[in-house]
């Protein structure tokens, strides 16, 4: 019998033994009208097995407590158009945050989630108004002490465990493996919070034998490749490597200097920067100062650059200060701000770039719709070959002052998982990149394989179920706090995700540790734990069905 | 003339019905395309923008006006996702798919009638006993069981062939025909080829058999066995040519079918074609890329259908449509 059979047999035997257990008195009298069947939006099976499992040990778990829940498959298109588009009508629904290396900084998960701006069409999907949690999260973003600010997003934290604006469920492992006999373990980096598909591995994996090429897979197809336009995922490991930026994450997971020697706050409201002499483009012409202020300039001005934009909206003005010196002004004070933009801005070639933004200055289109940008970057890899849906070919720039250790990075696509697995076993892949099917097959082959190591890391990104505020009973803080808290993630972890995935109940990653708040860890859970809570509320279990406190009418219909 | 002009006509009746059909068909469909671009940096600002640059927020009957007129003038749009003219995008996956589907199509035939009419000659022997069975078999077997047995047997187990795509790890070649004759294409290709074909030869097999039974009964069959002439003659020479005329019929359909079903071939063996490029742009809702593949395989079909018929007449002059009532 397999864990997650073992586990799912244990939760039944537990649900009969609940059923079974005297439930709470059934005070009719005191009690409002009855909660209505509650919707629980999932993706479908297929496409991401773990949740589902989940969302059905979640609907069984919430049904313990007396509510009617239905869960409901939904094709990922049609979840995202009722989730972001659709905000009145849904109660609740499995959702992810994926984790990304600038999510190293907490600020884009503290601020955006659930800051009470964003809630109209933002990131604050599910509704969360809470005007202390804004202060303290416009707080952190403006303390540039970081002993302070790490005070702040703690107390956010707290704060969040309190209101339970989502039942954070876990985080998940990054699975990749290499090739040990064809790169050298120890030159292999793993990135906090990201894993070993990371920057740091890529330019220092170094070859042991005559293979020096290193060949990884990807699911998807790329969907662009430019500097100036954010598109997928498989995208950004592509433009990491080709072209650089001021600061990049480090490997601890936060911000280190990349293409320049120094940056330095000049008070809360300027960074100094002091960039590498004798930087490169690919096509041989320096990096100069006036590249870079044009990089951060471009995005900011009307737009014509319109994905960059939101990085740069903090930037008062970017000021030539020496050679090789730049000052940046902001606006306001912002703490994120080395990794929020100068980790994130790629840095392009005025030389080429600027007759191009000038061309579309007189035109409706913008560099999303440029049809062949130029890939001429200035990062420790410049492209060879693109075939978006095949492969993608990058060689080393030997004139990087990081050049990599490696000739090649070939890129290949491959949708299908077992054949990735194949190709591992066989060396036509000598570094999983990408692996989204069963991690104990994985497991099987590095016991088979002894040449192929596996490296999970536990992400940034988290599970979680989202509880949508705009409709009662999911207003009520205590409601949300006993739905969220009658869920042993232990049981998820184990389950759902295999084993690969710690529980979770933050929005900071225990992959970040200088960020994490270890305080709200492991809350006390358990159907009796939800049961007390609700009580407590006002929540009435009438014949086995939860009822609101009294005088609450209900007015929803499920689904509506 | 008259009757290629007339079926011309009813060509192009066709494709303008297929074309008005996926472009209400993926405007009806639900969810919203932004959807699939959901991303915190973009503002409700930037959402409306890009409704507007796709022309999504144009009432349906001026989109599909708009959509017709640049059909017209060879236009399929740029794609929604990756903002590349829908032309460029198919025209990089088509050659694969072309040469995947014609190399799986033509073993399958040429399998399925020398099969087909050995079997038929066969008649009531325990070959036919074995054969026919085992024939349907392969046939009801889904294309991703065979492609994974495949894999298991010939790439992980034997190590004959790669996995998957349609060339080793960074090969480069001075032109898109040297790439097609290398050996290495060759070796990625049988896999998903034969895949294909085992998928593909129980039609042409089937109605090679059932037409040579029908045939061997006719009076010049009967004439040759009279002359004397050997068996084998009688049946190559004279019953299988005279059969072969509904399978010259079917493989011009099979092109058309194949193109538009090789999306579990491509993704079993990461073969980068058309039919992989047309399930990412219906799942993301890349409304001008998944019309431009559909419509591709659509003319792929309508022409096939149209040399068929040509074909037909051209192979036997007994048959013309034109006396048709």
């Amino acid at each position: 019998m397999t864990t997650r059979r073992r586990f799912i047999a244990g939760l039944a035997a537990g649900t009969g033994a609940a059923a079974a257990l005297p439930g709470m008195p059934a005070l009719a009298q005191a009690a409002g009208d009855r909660v209505r069947k509650l919707v629980l939006y999932s993706d479908p099976q297929a496409s991401a097995p773990a949740a589902y499992q989940a969302a059905l040990l979640v609907a069984q778990t919430w049904r313990q407590l007396g509510l009617e829940v239905d869960v409901r498959p939904t094709p990922r298109q049609q979840h995202s158009q009722i989730v972001w588009f659709e905000r009145e009508r849904w109660d609740t629904t499995m959702w992810r945050m994926v984790g990304r290396p600038e999510r190293s900084d907490p600020d884009e998960l503290i601020f955006n989630l659930f800051h009470s701006t964003t809630a109209k069409a933002g990131f604050n999907f599910v509704g969360y108004n809470n005007p202390d949690y804004d202060k303290l999260a416009e707080a952190q973003r403006g303390a540039t002490d970081q002993a302070k600010r790490k005070e702040l997003v703690l107390q956010a934290q707290a704060m969040i465990d309190r209101d339970q604006p989502y039942a954070f469920l876990v985080h998940p492992f990054n699975i990749a493996a290499f090739n040990k006999t064809v790169w050298d373990p120890k030159s292999i980096v793993v990135q906090s919070g990201v894993g070993i598909r990371n920057l740091w591995t890529f330019i220092g994996a170094t070859p042991l034998g005559q293979r020096k090429d290193m060949v990884l897979n990807a699911r998807f197809n790329l969907i662009a490749l430019s500097p100036l336009y954010i598109s997928g995922a498989t995208d950004s490991w592509v433009t990491d490597l080709i072209w650089d930026r001021i600061a990049r994450v480090g490997p601890d997971g936060l911000p280190r200097p990349w293409a320049a020697e120094k940056i330095e706050w000049a008070g809360e409201k300027a960074v100094d920067a002091t960039i590498r002499a004798g930087m490169s483009w690919h096509d041989g012409r320096p990096v100069t100062v006036d590249d870079v202020i044009f990089s951060f300039e471009a995005p900011a001005r009307g737009d014509k650059v319109p994905m960059y934009r939101p990085f740069v909206v903090d930037i008062d003005k970017v000021e030539r200060t020496g050679e090789r010196t730049v000052r940046f002004h902001l606006k306001r004070p912002n703490a994120s701000f080395i990794t929020s933009s100068l980790a994130k801005i790629n840095l392009v070639p005025k030389h080429i770039w600027e007759p191009v933004l000038a061309d579309l200055a007189n035109k409706p289109e913008n560099v999303d719709q440029l049809k062949e940008p130029s890939t001429v970057g200035s990062g420790p890899f410049k492209l060879a070959r693109a075939r978006f849906n095949e492969e993608i070919v990058l060689e080393r720039f030997g004139a990087h002052w990081a050049a990599p250790k490696m000739e090649r990075w070939i890129l290949r696509i491959i949708p299908n998982p077992e054949a990735t697995i194949g190709m591992m076993r066989s060396g036509e892949l000598n570094f999983l990149g990408d692996y989204g099917g069963d991690p104990e097959v994985l497991e099987k082959l590095t016991k088979d394989v002894p040449a192929i190591q596996m490296a999970p890391e536990t992400d940034i990104g988290f599970e979680f179920v989202a509880f949508n505020h705009r409709r009662k009973p999911f207003d009520e803080p205590a409601f949300r706090r006993a739905l969220s808290l009658a869920l042993d993630r232990n049981v998820m972890v184990q389950a759902a995700w295999n084993g690969y995935a710690v529980t979770a109940n933050s929005h900071v990653s225990p992959a970040l540790k200088f960020w994490h708040s270890s305080a709200v860890d492991n809350p006390k859970t358990g159907v009796p734990q939800a049961r007390e809570i609700l009580a407590q509320a006002g929540y009435r279990t009438v014949d086995g069905k939860l009822h609101y406190p009294a005088g609450r009418k209900e007015d929803l219909k499920p689904g509506e | 003339m008259a009757f290629l002009g007339r079926r011309l006509l009813h060509s192009l009746f066709v494709l303008w019905a297929v074309v008005t059909i996926l472009f209400l068909m993926f405007r009806l469909m639900p969810g919203n395309p932004l959807a699939a671009y959901i991303n915190e940096t973009m503002t409700e600002d930037q959402q409306e923008a890009m409704l507007r640059q796709f022309g999504l927020d144009r009432p349906l009957w001026e989109q599909y006006l708009i959509y017709i007129g640049n059909l017209l003038s060879g236009e399929l749009g740029l794609s929604f996702h990756q903002r590349k003219p829908v032309w460029d995008i198919l025209m990089a996956a088509f050659p694969n798919s072309i040469v995947l589907t014609v190399t799986g199509l033509s073993l399958a035939y040429v399998f399925g009638v020398v099969v087909g009419a050995f079997l038929a000659w066969k008649r009531g022997t325990w070959i036919e006993g074995i054969g026919v069975p085992l024939v349907l078999t392969t046939r009801a077997a889904p294309e991703f069981w065979v492609g994974m047995l495949l894999l298991a047997v010939f790439s992980f187990g034997l190590g004959w062939f790669p996995a998957g795509g349609a060339n080793s790890a960074g090969a480069f070649y001075d032109s898109e025909l040297e790439r097609f004759l290398s050996l290495d294409f060759l070796r990625h290709l049988t896999l998903p080829a034969l895949t294909l074909a085992l998928y593909l030869q129980g039609l042409p097999l089937l109605l090679m058999r059932s037409t040579m039974l029908e045939v061997m009964h006719e009076d010049f069959v009967t004439m040759a066995r009279m002359k004397g002439l050997s068996e084998w003659r009688i049946v190559i020479r004279h019953a299988a040519r005279n059969a072969l005329l509904p399978v010259v019929t079917a493989f011009a359909l099979g092109l058309g079918l194949a193109m538009g079903g090789n999306v579990v071939v491509e993704t079993v063996f990461s073969w980068p074609g058309l039919g992989r490029l047309l399930v990412g742009a219906v799942s993301s809702s890349d409304y001008p890329l998944a019309q431009g593949a559909f419509l591709l395989i659509s003319g792929v079909f309508v022409v096939m259908n149209l040399v068929a018929d040509l074909a037909y007449t051209a192979l036997d002059p007994r048959v013309s449509h034109d006396r048709v009532k």
